[in-house]
């Protein structure tokens, strides 16, 4: 009995337990800092925001209006909001989603809205006219080109995200 | 444009002004009488209230849009229409060009002659639910037509 007692002696036992707990609390402030530190891979990468709005194979170079709603929370009440936007393929086959709401002061506009300027975006209140790359035409109320969204595809679903300033403004 | 805070603060620059120049006063009959048309006028309020938000989001740029207009479904509407050409005049001198009446209320069909704005009644639906795809897709149909109709007012 007493040979075995003396396998682990005071200062071995000492030993072990100061660097178990050692290690520990060692693991206990490494472990936040290394969370923190790979953080921005963890992240979803901002996908809560995307909303899928269509079907790849609904969009053609011709662009089409979409709608979706998102729901919002505004303070006060949370309540789903409306929004909308115009998409085509371009001549790369990228996908190019335009905000409808003119620039000049925020009514929709429309694709081939106007007669006698097909191949272009017409806003009925000011006669405001944008390319079709939702660039403004110069010498129309709007100074600044249509907002775009953020694309992104998966499969063949296509998501909007956020309006963020034309990638020409 | 809307009548609050945020659309309010962007309106009174001289230059947004001059370029908003409908008025769109929704029109809405209220009563309390529990009779069958109860749950019916209930509903046509909200319905008329997602087509002012509605046609306000499309022309926000050139189109004001009143808070909805509401008065007793058994009232005397030659009162009414005095009332709202009150309204009519004073938006006209504040200076808007086109004053339209938004509603589904078939009555102001009757009087639209003796009042001074433009009447937009629509029949629409008697119940149902807002949700449901089907009422969605109805409403952005009459909504589209109704866009066109006012483009030809201006």
């Amino acid at each position: 009995m007493s040979e075995k007692r003396n396998q682990v002696s005071r200062r071995q036992f000492l030993n072990y337990t100061l660097t178990g707990v050692g290690g520990f609390m060692a693991a206990g402030m490494l472990a936040p800092m290394v969370r923190f530190a790979i953080d921005p891979v963890l992240k979803t990468s901002a996908q809560s925001d995307m909303v899928a709005v269509a079907d790849l194979s609904e969009i053609s170079d011709e662009p089409t209006r979409i709608d979706w709603t998102i729901d919002q929370v505004d303070g006060w009440y949370e309540s789903e909001v409306p929004k909308s936007a115009w998409v085509y393929k371009d001549e790369n086959d990228d996908i190019i989603a335009l905000s409808p709401v003119c620039k000049h002061l925020g009514c929709f506009v429309n694709w081939q809205g106007d007669e006698s300027h097909p191949d272009q975006f017409y806003c009925p209140c000011h006669d405001g006219r944008y390319y079709k790359s939702g660039v403004n035409v110069p010498n129309t109320p709007p100074e600044e080109p249509l907002d775009e969204f953020e694309v992104r595809i998966d499969g063949q679903t296509l998501y909007l995200g956020q309006t963020k300033p034309h990638r020409e403004a | 444009m809307q009548w609050n805070n945020k659309d309010l603060e962007q309106y009174i620059d001289e230059k947004v002004i001059e370029y908003v120049d409908t008025l769109l006063i929704p029109l809405m009959p209220i009563s309390l009488k529990n009779d069958k048309n109860l749950i019916k006028r209930a509903f046509q309020a909200e319905l008329l209230s997602i087509f002012g938000n509605e046609l306000e989001r499309q022309f926000k740029g050139r189109m004001f849009l009143m808070p909805i207009y509401h008065y007793l479904s058994t009232a005397d509407k030659q009162l009414e229409v005095t009332r709202l050409n009150e309204w009519v005049e004073d938006a006209l001198t504040n200076p808007f060009k086109h004053v339209l009446f938004l509603t589904l209320d078939s009555d102001w069909k009757k009087v639209e002659a003796q009042l001074q704005g433009e009447v937009l009644w629509f029949p629409s639906m008697q119940s149902g639910d807002l949700q449901s795809d089907e009422t969605k897709g109805m409403v952005k149909d009459q909504i589209s037509q109704l866009t066109d109709l006012i483009k030809t007012y201006w």
